[in-house]
């Protein structure tokens, strides 16, 4: 039930806003994100818009993949972890930060 | 951007690259590591996926008490029915929560015998049928986490400015948070480490979790739902316990913001008080509830109706409230798979879709069985 899923805003009036989803259009409210915007990719939760999603830190997390999958990623000594504060050091993450 | 992206979150070779790390941090631990999947939803990828079963042998992965409708109580939902049973009354919830057995009857049944309950996706389809139903009292069976309290929060403050006196919530809502530290102190549960769900962290924030780090010590790392995210996050919190480390890290950057849903909270915060909840499972856990607040209280249906639904208790045989806190797992309980499936479930765990009996059983019956 607390299934969020991303989809694109295609239309948006005041606190109400349509979605697209997997090609379907569908009505949202974006009273909980006043944030978001025309075309933004925002996580949907029983017909709200509760997080937008970040293209930048999604696009970090594959590279990282694709490091690993790679075998260029060496992902031994200590790393930054990208985390605001979050976790102080890369030694909690075995290397494999989200943000390098 | 297009969501195309999502793909690479599922691509094998991500998978298998993200596994065999794992299998390195795993043998590197050199003893038995348990780790709780808080959410219902990651129960469900889990079991989807086959994570469970490809895990390096030294971890265990347990399912834990986030599916909404599963650690709602039967006392709330025996009121809720008792309830829908009223004339006038038109009763809207949550999917569901329609086939969730009561103590005496379900959902489906009270409508058999005669009562409107109406399936809504949004509170926003119940606030349209009280407006459409001037004469009936719609009344909204509010359960669920934060990451659904604040759109229950934004139906109750619409209603209450634009007037909409015939909509009225049963709130039954929990907090994660508050359930994790009551788990923390269940010495039977043993667990080393929280994969923290990643929608309810998307409203709350990640520092929600500090009092887990801080006064048990357990490491909580929050992840996303496809197989490449829970992969990572796993190898995060190895990570965190190879060095003896426990802190709140975040694999879900991408829908998680460092200060969750600030608006979202507010507004939840406006709507709801802290109270005591009961939990299936878990028992009367302080302050883990929301109540609505006394200057929403013409929108609160506890307050409004009156009603006695008698003694509850769970449903013979069903072990759901010990799976629920990963005691138990569901090939433990004798009516798995035999009395109870999804066609014909006895307990709520079976119902839903991100119970774990019915993960279980949809997913990984061979294990089980
Ligand atoms: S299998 Fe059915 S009866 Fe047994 S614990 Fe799960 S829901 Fe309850």
């Amino acid at each position: 039930m607390c299934l969020a899923i991303p989809a694109k805003i295609v239309s948006i009036d005041n606190q109400r806003a349509t979605v697209e989803v997997g090609g379907l259009t569908r009505e949202a409210s974006v009273v909980l994100l006043p944030d978001a915007g025309l075309g933004d990719y925002v996580l949907m939760h029983a017909g709200f818009a509760i997080s937008l999603v970040d293209e930048d830190e999604a696009l970090e997390t594959i590279r990282l993949f694709e490091q690993l999958a790679g075998g260029s990623f060496l992902g031994e000594g200590p790393s930054e972890t990208g985390l605001d504060g979050l976790s102080p050091g890369g030694t909690g993450l075995d290397g494999l930060s989200p943000a390098e | 951007m297009p969501l195309s992206f999502l793909d690479d979150f599922r691509r094998g070779d991500h998978v298998r690259a993200l596994m065999n790390r794992l299998e390195k941090s795993a043998a590197a631990l050199e003893r038995p590591v348990r780790i709780m999947e808080v959410c219902g939803t990651h129960t469900m990828a889990i079991s989807r996926h086959g994570i469970r079963q490809a895990l390096p042998p030294n971890l265990k992965l347990i399912s834990g008490p986030g599916c909404p409708v599963c650690v709602t109580a039967n006392s709330d939902i025996d009121t809720f029915i008792e309830m829908a049973l009223l004339p006038g009354v038109i009763a809207t919830t949550f999917g569901d929560m329609l086939r969730v057995p009561g103590t005496r009857m379900g959902l489906a049944e009270a409508r058999g015998r005669g009562a409107r309950v109406q399936i809504v996706y949004s509170t926003l389809d119940a606030l349209r049928l009280a407006r459409e139903n001037p004469e009936s009292k719609i009344i909204f069976f509010g359960i669920g986490f934060e990451t659904t309290a604040p759109t229950i929060a934004a139906a109750i403050a619409e209603a209450s400015s634009s007037g909409l006196d015939n909509f009225l919530v049963l709130s039954a809502h929990k907090t994660v948070p508050r359930a994790l530290t009551a788990l923390c102190s269940t010495p039977e549960l043993a667990v080393d480490a929280f994969l923290c769900p990643g929608h309810v962290t998307a409203m709350i924030g990640p520092h929600a979790y500090d009092a887990v780090v801080a006064d048990y010590g357990l490491p909580c790392v929050i992840a996303g739902f496809e197989p490449a995210d829970i992969l990572q996050s796993l190898i995060m919190l190895c990570g965190q316990l190879a060095v003896g480390r426990a802190e709140v890290a975040l694999q879900y950057t991408r829908g998680v913001r460092p200060d969750g849903n600030p608006t979202a909270m507010a507004l939840l915060h406006q709507v709801f008080s802290p109270c005591d909840a009961e939990w299936r499972g878990l028992g009367v856990i302080p302050g883990s509830g929301l109540a609505i607040r006394d200057e929403f209280a013409a929108h609160d249906a506890a307050r409004h109706f009156q009603v006695d639904a008698g003694y509850s208790h769970e449903p013979r045989g069903c072990l759901c409230g010990a799976i629920l806190t990963g005691l138990k797992t569901p090939g433990e309980c004798g009516l798995f798979g035999k009395a109870c499936t999804p066609d014909h479930p006895v307990g709520p765990c079976m119902v839903s879709s991100e119970g774990t009996c019915a993960a279980y059983y949809l997913y990984e019956t061979n294990d089980v069985l």
